[in-house]
């Protein structure tokens, strides 16, 4: 962690402290975490716990149990393809199949690097112009295998 | 030069097919002026512009900016009332959306919104739960359990503190109403949920809003603000606040109790009920626990009277449904309809049939907890009465379509990894059973299958079905076994040839 992110940490767990009679909410404080750093370093897990008064381990289980919460920072783009019944009926796999090409020409053998991160996920709510995929919270509908290496270069 | 107002939807689905590529392209031209409203959820169309005209709206069609003369001159647009997509519909719920800016508290009031609350206002709390009983309005979530049941629970319980707890975690696949609601009529569940306080005498509400709904929390959070500001929450002394809460990704939080542990901050693991949550929820309070369409739709039911809703709808289903059309459907959308059409004629009327050049072979409704029903199947009503009949699932309103290059062995497998990668792991039925599921239709997929990898299926199915601890691994098999029932030659033509020839 660098040293911005430390205070950066530091501040967010100071004003994301619960004020009796409020219960510690270790969910809560993961996700304000990671909104700050990008992703819950596992090396935090303990000052987390010391803030919120509880152990270790419920923080860990936590931090363990929820997909999208992550432990390793991601590229500088997170691409999320949808892998859902609607957007694999519209051949959304061929899509993915183009993204995790794209970024391997890119960048090299492996689909994860400082630029791109690529992960399925589930349903995204936008099923009526599948195939879906999710860049940095962005949404794009009825993506087609062609479309995708102008749609990254968009994402420097 | 005049400037043309225009309506373009502002919703997650239409901006990804392209509405926002329209605003930026025609940001700063003098000639028309975007209003951003919700979308009408004929999202086949979008991005769609549409203007007003002396007869009403007129709207076209997946739009490019280089359209914009057309649009601009008038030529070549379709009236609103004219879409048939639409026309047949029957909008109650939804009859706000592609009309108002949702975050217009005043637009959401000059059409009909508040009149709900202002009903409840007038009544006592019995006399609302009475008002949802009459209505035999059934929860929209998944289970459809009769809404006013539960309330009623909630309010007989005694307690210092209430809850009220919009389920948004909208997880199954090939659902989306519920983040229409949130980021397009606001204010509707916002009216519903409070209406559920007065009844119950819950002073907070939470909205616990999946992780991939961004801008739905966003519309949500501001929504929440301005009725706080307008007195809205506050009204005859009657302190009430919401507040919303974002989930973190798993599908099984949309379970009732994993929502609640979810919501405390914990793992969200499913807890054996009793107690249920109307008895001891949230913190070990009562607590009203709804899908956000459920809570969406009691307004108009305040509004208009429970008798008006009961009149609406088939025997056990009362009232409207949203069913959510995708997959390989040619006109993928909302669709607001009375409970009762065939599942063929949503399919025909609604879904337009096929997309151009795909044939059809099964649709999977309810999610990944429903049924797969093939061509012979399709006569079925689309209500909970009929489908419970047939050992299938409304769930959320969900409607899947998959043309013919679909392999069944593949999509049971799916399913099956679905849940595996999904379960909370509190009961063993549903975590080792979905992982064992898995491994046996990848046996299957690979040649490696024999005659009793479909019977231990099917007996994995029933173990699962009789013993899980909750719907997900007492549905997950579901998907699974009708798809072995009505496409049997593709799991067997998987299958050794040394075993199938025995
Ligand atoms: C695995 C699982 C997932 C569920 N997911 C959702 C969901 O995403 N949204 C929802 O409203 N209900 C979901 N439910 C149903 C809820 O447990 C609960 O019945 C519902 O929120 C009650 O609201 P209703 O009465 O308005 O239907 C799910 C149930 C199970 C077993
Ligand atoms: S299935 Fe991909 S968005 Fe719903």
């Amino acid at each position: 962690m660098t040293t911005r992110h430390k205070t950066q940490l530091a501040e967010t767990l100071k004003t994301g402290r619960p004020v009796p009679p409020d219960k510690p909410n270790i969910l809560k404080t993961l996700l304000t975490v990671q909104s700050t750093l990008g992703h819950v370093p596992a090396n935090v897990i303990s000052q987390i716990a010391q803030v919120l008064g509880v152990t270790d381990a419920q923080v860990a289980g936590v931090l363990s149990y929820y997909p999208d919460l992550r432990t390793q920072s991601p590229g500088r783009h997170l691409i999320r393809v949808c892998t859902g019944e609607s957007c694999t009926a519209n051949h959304g796999g061929l899509v993915l199949r183009a993204i995790q090409d794209c970024v391997r020409n890119v960048i090299g053998d492996s689909a994860q690097s400082e630029r791109f991160t690529v992960e399925r996920m589930s349903c995204a709510g936008n099923c009526a112009v599948s195939p879906t995929v999710m860049i940095d919270g962005d949404f794009c509908g009825r993506v087609s295998p062609s479309d995708v290496s102008s749609l990254l270069e968009r994402y420097r | 030069m005049t400037t043309t107002r225009c309506y373009l939807a502002n919703d997650t689905s239409s901006r990804a097919a392209g509405a926002e590529r329209l605003a930026e392209a025609w940001s700063g031209r003098p000639e028309i002026q975007l209003i951003r409203t919700s979308s009408r959820g004929a999202f086949f169309l979008e991005p769609m512009v549409e203007r007003d005209t002396p007869k009403g709206r007129e709207a076209w069609f997946n739009v490019a900016p280089d359209d914009l003369p057309l649009i601009v001159g008038g030529v070549g647009g379709t009236p609103v009332a004219e879409i048939p997509f639409l026309q047949q519909q029957t909008r109650f719920t939804f009859a706000n959306f592609g009309m108002t800016e949702p975050l217009a508290l005043d637009e959401y009031q000059s059409r009909g919104g508040l009149k709900g609350l202002a009903a409840a206002r007038s009544l006592s709390p019995e006399a609302i739960v009475e008002e949802l009983r009459i209505s035999r309005l059934r929860g929209r979530g998944g289970a459809a359990f009769p809404v006013w049941k539960k309330w009623q629970v909630a309010q007989q319980t005694k307690s210092e503190q209430k809850y009220v707890v919009a389920n948004a975690d909208e997880g199954d696949a090939g659902t989306y109403c519920d983040r229409m609601i949130m980021e397009g009529d606001p204010f509707r569940l916002i009216e519903g949920m409070f209406i559920c306080a007065r009844a119950i005498g819950a002073t907070r509400g939470y909205i616990y809003c999946r992780y991939e709904y961004p801008a739905a929390a966003r519309a949500m959070r501001f929504a929440i603000q301005k009725a706080r500001e307008e007195d809205l929450l506050d009204c005859d002394d009657y302190p009430f606040d919401l507040e919303v809460v974002i989930g973190a990704g798993s599908y099984v939080c949309g379970e009732e109790t994993a929502l609640l542990e979810s919501l405390e901050g914990r793992r969200g693991v499913v807890l054996a009920k009793p107690p249920y949550p109307a008895e001891s929820g949230l913190y070990g309070k009562p607590t009203i626990v709804s899908n956000v369409l459920t809570f969406a739709t009691i307004p108009s039911i305040l509004a208009r009277g429970g008798a008006w809703h009961a009149s609406l709808g088939t025997e056990d289903s009362r009232g409207t449904m949203a069913l959510q059309l995708g997959g390989r459907v040619k006109q993928p959308g909302l669709v607001e309809i009375p409970f009762g059409l065939t599942l063929r004629d949503v399919l025909d009327r609604f879904g337009g049939g096929m997309a151009p050049g795909s044939r059809f072979k099964a649709v999977q409704v309810g999610g990944p907890l429903g049924s797969l029903f093939p061509e012979s199947k399709l006569d079925i009503p689309v209500c909970y009465d009929a489908f419970a009949k047939a050992g299938a699932i409304l769930g959320h309103g969900g409607i899947v379509a998959y043309d013919d290059e679909t392999n069944m062995v593949e999509l049971a497998r799916h399913f099956m990894a679905f849940t595996a990668d999904e379960s909370c792991g509190k009961c063993t039925p549903c975590r080792i059973g979905s992982v064992r599921g898995r491994e046996i239709l990848e046996h299957i997929q690979a040649g490696e299958g024999t005659a009793e990898s479909l019977n231990l299926l099917r007996e994995l199915g029933e173990t699962m079905k009789a013993t899980s601890l909750c719907a997900l691994g007492g549905r997950a098999s579901y998907p699974v076994l009708t798809a072995m029932e009505h496409f049997p030659n593709e799991f067997r033509s998987k299958l050794s040839a040394f075993s199938s020839q025995q």
